[in-house]
């Protein structure tokens, strides 16, 4: 009797240590947990992919889209050839409203003067990372907090939203 | 709004998402009590104002290190997102941070184009796709999330080092990578910070020695490079843990030549190095002594072929984080796809190729200059034999289809292949089985030579080329043939059918982009001005938005106010056509060419016809007609265009930019192709194109 709880207790602290593993301990995201992010190619026009995880504990739209928005503007590691925002470019914050995304960028982009081809690029691999995500289909851009007609560089006109077919 | 299910939390998994980071944290917090931490453990007592009553004494770059919002959690430094020491800190790493209050990010972005990726509540950060843990896990307070300052400095390849009573924060050189093409060798020096380095051999020798001030290493001192110019790198650190430096020895074969190449950011210096003979492309590395700052203007390297970073093992060594092979662009983290069968089906003189796929896919096809076509479908094998596949057809003379392992992705990939036999168009189609590659005549348009997307539930998910050719994702507003410009409706036309506004860009106030001493509003008005001479002399009556280097609207104005006051010039005057000169750059030099961009589907024709002129009598290369939304081409009445003439930026076009010739022969173009377009003084009610056609 007595061999035989102690094997039910012994079960019991089994099933209670694999319960505790399985709740308790953080995993890496499962499947799907995963969003991609673009960059333009140096052709101007072929966008690329690349996939970040997205942490198991942060899968908010919020925190998603604002994850989304500083991974686009940092872009790929840095062996990968393509079109980046300007170094010191800085994400301020990002709000989903309905189906669209508000991005609020600052630093070195506000006075960027690299030219259409590098603004289209940006600008491009921006929205497409964004509307990746579930539920937004467009991309208003701020920069430090105003809504500009162009950077500086008067070009990419960004006083209207921009969706996947402003290309 | 909807929220995705993926995206948003359960309850329940918010309980456990909490339960895992207490558990954590309560881990930690008996680490840290255990003495398990590389970074000297505190006991400060915080402030009522969060500043650190008695504050650690930290140093970076010879000076103090003061942090005015920084707390200790489990005996290690957490510092404030808004913290103006951490601020500085990175600053001078040339990295930047982004956190918004209300979210679980901090993402901070390095000066090399690294993404450290932090959550609050989770001690598991990222950098550039690798996981390591931190700490303890960063966490929200006030409008601020607190970080795990060793952990972030290492990840910034910046190690603490105890100096006495003080806390040394010591920039390290991160990596060395090699890369082989061909017979060059080119080295790439990776450090925390801007490199600043001084040679000490003199030209000629078979060694050539940099000496990094400022920062050091922990790399292995030793390195064989395979390589017929170079034979070996020894890396060797010295000075004080405040002043250190790191001396870098390259062996080189004898006579071997060697260049500076631009880096891909401030904190990498690339040297190539070649046998005696072989060209190399670049600028001489600075004389002995001269001191230099590495890596301006930068550039984007190839992939590289061999990367070695810092060693992983000591907590104290910075994270390696150079992928071998790059960033693979994934196939949805999907399964396998299979191809069962390909089967040529014509209709006519087109063709309809069949392609039986079983899952979800990516696809990317290519057109060549040869008339050569593809498509690599990925991730999927091939269930049938490679094979070429008969076919009888005007339109395609050979198809075959192949599979192979992606030579960069590595993953299993199917190729179908195609020689047309002349040049057509090429379109995919999703259907119920898998994919229609539908080969059929070419209509006037010129045809894409890449498109990209996702095949999956019977659709064409996802173009990234957002043209014609992929039928799935063309624009609501994509360019109509010629033939809907030349022979359709109406397009509208101004009141004046014999003006045509040519806008330089920028001037006055804003020179535009400047590089290789040229500034780009002095050429776009040098341009503008010849193609006004020309456009004059062959009947057309011209306005400039500007004819002398001033700003249209006011100086210092809002983009806004500068564009709107451009476009207005044209509006007001009814004018027919609009057509914008401005030069094209980049943040490096290797882009070149002639670019035309239009906007409006009315504007198509004139690019069309003013690109063709451009493309066929410039020696640049041909970028090719694109549509962009740029404010001057979209808020125009009339057909308008921005025409790119070449990239200042590009040392080649740069000389080029510098010749009369060259304004000359794009002012022709320009010209000419106006007079291929429209005709004046046509009727106002005629057709955009040509109106006496």
């Amino acid at each position: 009797m007595r061999t035989l709880r102690t094997l039910a207790v012994v079960a019991l602290l089994a099933v209670l240590a694999f319960v505790a593993y399985r709740f308790f301990v953080p995993r890496p995201p499962s499947g799907g947990g995963t969003i991609p992010v673009y960059y333009a190619k140096l052709d101007g026009e072929t966008l690329a992919k690349w996939d970040v995880s997205v942490n198991p504990n942060a899968r908010d739209a919020d925190s998603v889209a604002f994850y989304a928005t500083a991974q686009a503007v940092a872009g790929p590691p840095p062996d990968v050839t393509a079109i980046r925002f300007p170094s010191g470019t800085i994400v301020r914050s990002t709000h989903v409203s309905g189906s669209t995304a508000t991005v609020d960028l600052g630093g070195a982009v506000a006075h960027e003067q690299s030219g259409s081809f590098a603004e289209s690029g940006e600008f491009k691999a921006l929205v497409w990372t964004l509307t990746a995500l579930p539920g937004i289909d467009a991309v208003d851009v701020k920069i430090d907090g105003a809504r500009v007609a162009t950077l500086p560089g008067g070009h990419l006109e960004l006083d209207e939203p921009l969706t996947r077919t402003s290309w | 709004m909807q929220r995705s299910p993926e995206v948003t939390l359960s309850s329940m998994n918010r309980l456990r998402a909490q339960a895992g980071s207490a558990l954590a944290f309560g881990l930690m917090l008996l680490l840290g009590a255990l003495g398990a931490t590389a970074e000297p453990a505190r006991a400060q007592a915080v402030g009522a104002s969060g500043v650190i009553a008695s504050p650690a004494d930290y140093w970076f770059a010879g000076t103090r290190l003061t942090f005015d919002r920084a707390q200790y959690r489990a005996g290690r430094l957490a510092v404030a997102t808004d913290d103006s020491g951490l601020a500085r800190f990175l600053g001078k790493l040339g990295a930047t941070l982004a956190y918004q209050p209300g979210q679980k990010y901090v993402v901070i972005t390095t000066g090399d184009r690294r993404a450290i990726a932090f959550v609050v509540g989770d001690p598991r950060f990222e950098v550039s796709g690798t996981t390591q843990t931190a700490g303890f896990a960063p966490y929200a307070s006030g409008s601020a999330a607190y970080l795990p300052f060793a952990d972030l400095a290492r990840a910034l390849y910046v190690v603490p080092i105890l100096d006495g009573d003080a806390t040394v924060l010591q920039p390290q050189i991160a990596a060395l990578e090699v890369r082989q093409a061909g017979r060059v060798t080119t080295v790439t020096v990776r450090g925390a910070s801007p490199l600043h380095f001084k040679r000490t051999s003199d030209d000629g020798d078979d060694r050539v020695t940099l000496v990094f001030t400022g920062i050091s290493s922990t790399l292995e001192p030793t390195r064989d490079i395979p390589g017929a110019a170079l034979n070996g790198v020894t890396i060797s650190a010295s000075g004080t843990s405040r002043n250190p430096t790191t001396t870098v020895s390259f062996e080189v074969a004898p006579s071997a030549n060697r260049a500076l190449v631009p880096g891909d950011s401030a904190n990498a210096l690339s040297i190539a190095f070649a046998p005696a003979g072989v060209a190399l492309a670049g600028t001489p590395i600075p004389g002995a002594g001269v001191a230099t700052v590495a890596a301006v203007p930068v550039a984007q390297p190839a992939e590289p072929t061999l990367a070695t970073a810092a060693p992983t093992t000591a907590q104290a060594t910075p994270v390696a984080v150079v992928p071998a092979s790059g960033p693979t662009p994934t196939a949805l983290g999907l399964a396998t796809a299979t191809v069962s069968n390909v089967d040529a089906d014509p209709e006519g003189d087109a063709l309809n190729v069949d392609v039986a796929i079983a899952g979800p896919v990516t696809y990317e096809w290519h057109r060549l200059s040869d008339n050569r076509w593809y498509v690599d479908l990925k991730p999927a094998t091939l269930g049938i034999d490679p094979q070429d596949i008969p076919v009888t057809s005007d339109a395609v003379q050979t198809l075959r289809v192949k599979g192979f392992v992606g030579p960069n992705d590595h993953l299993p990939t199917v190729r179908v292949a195609m020689t047309l036999a002349t040049p057509r168009i090429v379109n995919l189609v999703a259907t119920s089985t898998g994919l229609t590659i539908a080969v059929d005549r070419l209509d006037d348009l010129a045809p894409l030579r890449v498109g990209l997307g996702e095949l999956a539930g019977g659709k064409l998910v996802t173009s990234i080329v957002p043209l014609p050719a992929v039928v799935a994702a063309a624009p609501a507003d994509q360019p109509p043939a010629p033939s809907a410009w030349k022979f359709g409706a109406p397009l509208p036309v101004g009141t004046n059918p014999r003006l045509i506004v040519l806008d330089p860009g920028h001037g006055g106030s804003d020179d535009g982009a400047m590089h290789n001493g040229l500034v780009e509003k002095d050429l776009n008005i040098d341009v503008a001005r010849r193609v006004k001479a020309l456009l004059t002399a062959r009947g057309w009556l011209v306005k400039m938005t500007r004819e002398t280097d001033v700003d249209v609207f006011a100086p210092n104005d809002s983009a806004h106010d500068e564009l709107q006051a451009r476009c207005d010039v044209a509006n007001q005057a009814g004018a027919r056509l609009f057509i914008s000169i401005h030069t094209n750059s980049f943040t490096t030099s290797e882009l070149s060419g002639t670019t035309t961009y239009y906007y409006k589907s009315d504007s198509y024709g004139l690019a069309d016809a003013v690109h063709a002129r451009l493309a066929a009598s410039l020696p640049t290369a041909d970028d090719g007609i694109r549509k962009e939304n740029f404010y001057v081409i979209h808020h125009t009445t009339a057909p308008a265009i921005l025409v790119e003439m070449a990239f200042l930026s590009n040392p080649g076009d740069a000389q080029l930019l510098k010749t009369d010739a060259f304004l000359q022969k794009i002012a022709v173009g320009i010209a000419n192709g106006v007079g291929d377009y429209a005709t004046p003084g046509a009727p106002v009610s005629s057709n955009g194109s040509a109106a006496a056609e």
